[in-house]
């Protein structure tokens, strides 16, 4: 089935007896292929939100559209068989085995047993289980392997929609992020319209083509991209929420190709050495960067190695760090902090240097604020 | 025997005279002797009580502290639940014949084999209920220095009173219950009327009957009413 | 009288009560007698187990309907619980009685009785085992697309079944011995043979005896069902 988009058409749910909705007006659009994370503080109406799309929660107000069909129009169990749903507990049915509730929806909808027969191990290949498991009981299964059970049985039936209710969050990080990043590329293959709720800002900006920021009350503060929240917070709560180190986080959606470097001033074995001071004249790094025939850096000129007339063969200080073009932004300066250097040569395939990356660069275009990102997908971002 | 077609109106005739029965002597249908009247009911009644109220005593002193130490000690769950299943398994009829085949039968030696009855449902309750008490508030009360017979008495007992008050009742109900054909063994409880027929008449036959309910029901509800006041206002909170 | 006369009038008196040393002398127990006179208990055993077997189906059947009701009108759970308690409380044999004038003496009477005897325990169990299904686990059958009732019966009452069979063995083996009783009113069972040797301890002791193995017997029967419904909660982690 292909994906559909889905609209928040002014939804809005009040609970008897509460003196606040959970949920006001909350108009957006989720395009169809699309992951749109829910997030914010406990009580934003996050959830809440979620499960009116399947109709856990009737909307008091407002409608909410897959396609172009009101989900109150379909009947309810029908409905939800057409969208996978995923919750943090999980919810396997312990008296079942793995594969039998993976089945589960495509029992439901009739499906004959071979064509159930053939569609589990699919799945299970999907979601990267071992197939050996299939006989097995939940009981027997890691938090990590039953979450992955978790949304195999949510894909099984081929939904229009995904609801992820904080799937990875009673797993531990390390496993956390593997999920993560393995879902990521599924849903690079499987392109399903995706509303995954989480409290966790990062795992908002690494999974979300759009993120919806909630403030309690269940109010929309901001619909953006990732790079659109970072840089331009709606307002003080988004500012707050997303954190101080906004600023940092950016560095995760970026390459080291992505800013413009600092000129190497390159120098070669057996160039004059007055000439390599020449060029250091006016060069924003004040020391040479010695290449080979194939501009390969071997290492830092010192005062020392330019005293000689001729550039000496070797370097007296190593050129690492050495980072790639394609290296995120974030590790790159990890490496350089670690390192303890101020600057670092990069090199693109098949190691040439194309520039000097350094920790000036880094900061002048964090604080610019008209700087260009380039706006991954999270399918293609780093990980 | 009742084979009267008519039974909605004879049965009705017949809980009126049951009613009479109770309130007023009458002329036995057997014998030349008066039956039936308060004060007969009430001596009877009292004799059931006695007995009961002694066995549940001892069955209380035997069963309670081996429960409770057992769960305490959180051993013996072999031994408190199945003497908890084989308890249930002895028939009454049984017991009470054996009782009079091997003892010389009396207010002490039936409150005894009564509490072949009421024992099992103390031991089994107290030992879970002791046992299932949350395990992070026992840490804490040892973390905090309470001796093993404080953290007892102060947090594991008032934690438990539910379920081992559970077993009260159910024993209560077990005695009362084999109490009432102790008659057979000559020990004249409120069952001597639906015993004895041939004394009583069918009259006093229903008379016995809503008696021996009626008391039941009556100690049912005294131990709920116990139960109820003996369980700490946090506890009943979270009961469903 | 002679001695010899004595001696023969012994004899006879002897020779007339069947077995008369086992009787007469009332020890302990006399397995002799019973391998003779075993045959005299056949009927007792069945007609007791008709007893218990029809009491306790009937219990459960009626316990669960209830129990069902309870699960969808939730209020209903305490006054059911309530009046099955009632039935409970009552002492069978008093119950018998009260039944008498309406229904009889006869087996009925006796399985009435009985039946309403098992109700609490059977009610109780039921319901409490569908309260401990797992929230998620109703959360998410709901969300993939399950109507309540195809989770009430692929989901609830499988994982609340070792709850129900715990009830079912408690009800079950309590119903074995309190059928002793059903001799009060004519209603057959091991109650017939006790009651009518009273004193006679081998008598007693086997046919109490009997009871204990039935009742073992269903116990057993029961757990082996349990674990056989219930593979889930065999595995090894």
């Amino acid at each position: 089935m292909p994906a559909e988009l889905v609209r928040y058409e002014n939804a809005t749910k009040l609970y008897p007896g509460a003196d606040q909705p959970a949920v006001e007006g909350l108009s957006l659009e989720v395009a169809a292929g699309e992951i749109c994370v829910l997030v914010g503080p406990s009580g934003c109406g996050k959830t809440t939100a979620m499960r009116m799309v399947n109709r856990m929660v009737e909307p008091s107000a407002g409608d909410v559209f897959i396609g172009d069909e009101s989900v109150r129009d379909r009947d309810r169990a029908r409905l939800r068989r057409e969208i996978g749903y995923v919750i943090q507990q999980v919810g396997l049915f312990p008296h079942r085995t793995i594969a039998e509730n993976v089945a589960t929806v495509p029992r439901l909808l009739g499906w004959d047993r071979e064509r159930t027969g053939a569609r589990v191990p699919e799945l299970f290949d999907l979601v990267g289980l071992d197939p050996g498991l299939a006989g097995r009981y939940p009981v027997q299964l890691s938090g990590g392997q039953q979450q992955r059970v978790g949304v195999a049985r949510a894909l099984a039936a081929d939904p229009l929609v995904m609801l992820m209710d904080e799937p990875f969050g009673a797993i531990d990080p390390i496993n956390r992020e593997r999920l993560q990043n393995e879902f990521l590329r599924l849903q690079a293959e499987i392109k399903k319209t995706v509303l995954f709720v989480t409290h966790d800002i990062d795992e908002a900006i690494k999974m979300g083509d759009r993120i919806a920021v909630m403030r309690t009350g269940g109010h929309l503060a901001q619909y953006a991209t990732p790079a659109e929240l970072l840089m331009a917070p709606a307002d003080g709560f988004v500012e707050d929420f997303v954190g101080a180190d906004r600023a940092l986080k950016r560095l995760a959606l970026m390459r080291v190709r992505d800013v413009d470097l600092w000129e190497a001033p390159l120098a070669f074995p057996g160039q004059s050495s007055a000439e390599v001071r020449q060029k250091l004249d006016g060069a924003e790094v004040p020391h040479p960067l010695l290449v080979d025939a194939d501009r390969r850096p071997l290492g830092w000129l010192s005062e020392r190695d330019l005293a000689r007339d001729i550039v000496p063969a070797r370097a007296g200080n190593s050129a690492e760090p050495v980072l790639d073009c394609d290296d995120v932004m974030r590790d790159a300066l990890a490496d350089l902090l670690r390192a303890g250097s101020q600057y670092a040569p990069v090199v693109e395939p098949p190691g040439r240097v194309t520039g000097v990356l350094s920790v000036e660069i880094i900061s002048e275009f964090l604080a610019s604020p008209d700087a260009r990102t380039d706006e991954h997908s999270p399918a293609e971002r780093p990980q | 025997m009742i084979s009267d077609p008519n039974i909605p109106a004879a049965a009705l005739d017949l809980f009126g005279d049951a009613v009479d029965f109770i309130f007023n002597e009458q002329q036995s249908q057997g014998e030349q002797v008066q039956v039936g009247g308060l004060e007969q009911v009430g001596e009877l009644a009292w004799e059931q009580l006695k007995v009961t109220l002694y066995a549940l005593a001892l069955s209380l002193l035997i069963a309670l502290p081996a429960g409770v130490a057992l769960g305490h000690m959180r051993r013996g769950e072999g031994l408190a639940i199945s003497i908890g299943n084989a308890g249930r398994a002895v028939p009454e009829l049984a017991l009470i014949a054996l009782l009079a085949a091997f003892l010389d039968v009396g207010m002490f030696s039936l409150a005894l084999a009564l509490c072949v009855l009421g024992v099992p449902p103390i031991l089994t309750n107290s030992f879970v209920g002791v046992r299932g008490v949350d395990r992070n508030a026992v840490d804490a009360a040892r973390g905090m220095g309470m001796t093993e017979t404080e953290i007892i008495r102060k947090i594991e007992l008032p934690l438990a009173v539910p379920t081992i008050m559970g077993g009260v009742r159910t024993a209560t109900i077990n005695i009362v219950a084999t109490a009432t054909i102790a008659p057979l063994v000559g020990v004249l409880t409120l069952g001597d009327f639906i015993i004895s027929r041939n004394v009583y008449g069918d009259a006093g036959v229903l008379a016995g009957a809503i008696l021996v309910a009626v008391m039941a029901l009556a100690l049912e509800l005294a131990l709920a009413g116990l139960q109820r006041a003996m369980t700490s206002p946090g506890l009943r909170l979270t009961r469903t | 009288m002679t001695d010899v006369a004595l001696l023969l009038a012994q004899v006879e008196i002897r020779d007339r009560s069947g077995p008369p040393s086992c009787q007469q002398a009332n020890d302990f127990f006399c397995p002799g007698w019973v391998a003779e006179n075993y045959d005299r208990y056949v009927d007792p055993v069945l007609q007791h187990l008709v007893l218990v077997g029809t009491s306790v189906a009937a219990g459960f059947a009626i316990a669960f309907a209830l129990a069902l009701l309870a699960h969808r009108i939730h209020w209903l759970a305490a006054p059911l619980l309530a009046v099955t308690g009632v039935l409970y409380t009552v002492p069978s044999i008093a119950f018998f009685f009260l039944l008498l004038p309406i229904t009889g003496l006869g087996r009925t009477t006796a399985i009435i009785a009985l039946t309403a005897f098992t109700l609490q325990i059977l009610f109780r169990n039921i319901v409490t085992g569908l309260a401990n299904v797992p929230p998620e686990v109703r959360d998410a059958g709901r969300g993939m697309g399950l109507t309540e009732r195809q989770l009430l019966w692929r989901a609830e009452l499988p994982l609340a079944l070792p709850e129900i069979f715990a009830g079912l063995r408690i009800a079950t083996v309590s119903t074995v011995a309190l059928a002793t009783l059903a001799v009060f009113v004519s209603g057959g069972g091991l109650g017939v043979p006790i009651y009518e040797q009273l004193t006679f301890k081998t008598n007693v002791i086997f046919a109490g005896g009997l009871c204990i193995a039935i009742a073992m017997a269903f116990d057993l029967a029961l757990v082996t069902a349990q674990r056989a419904v219930t593979p889930w909660l065999r595995v090894t982690t």
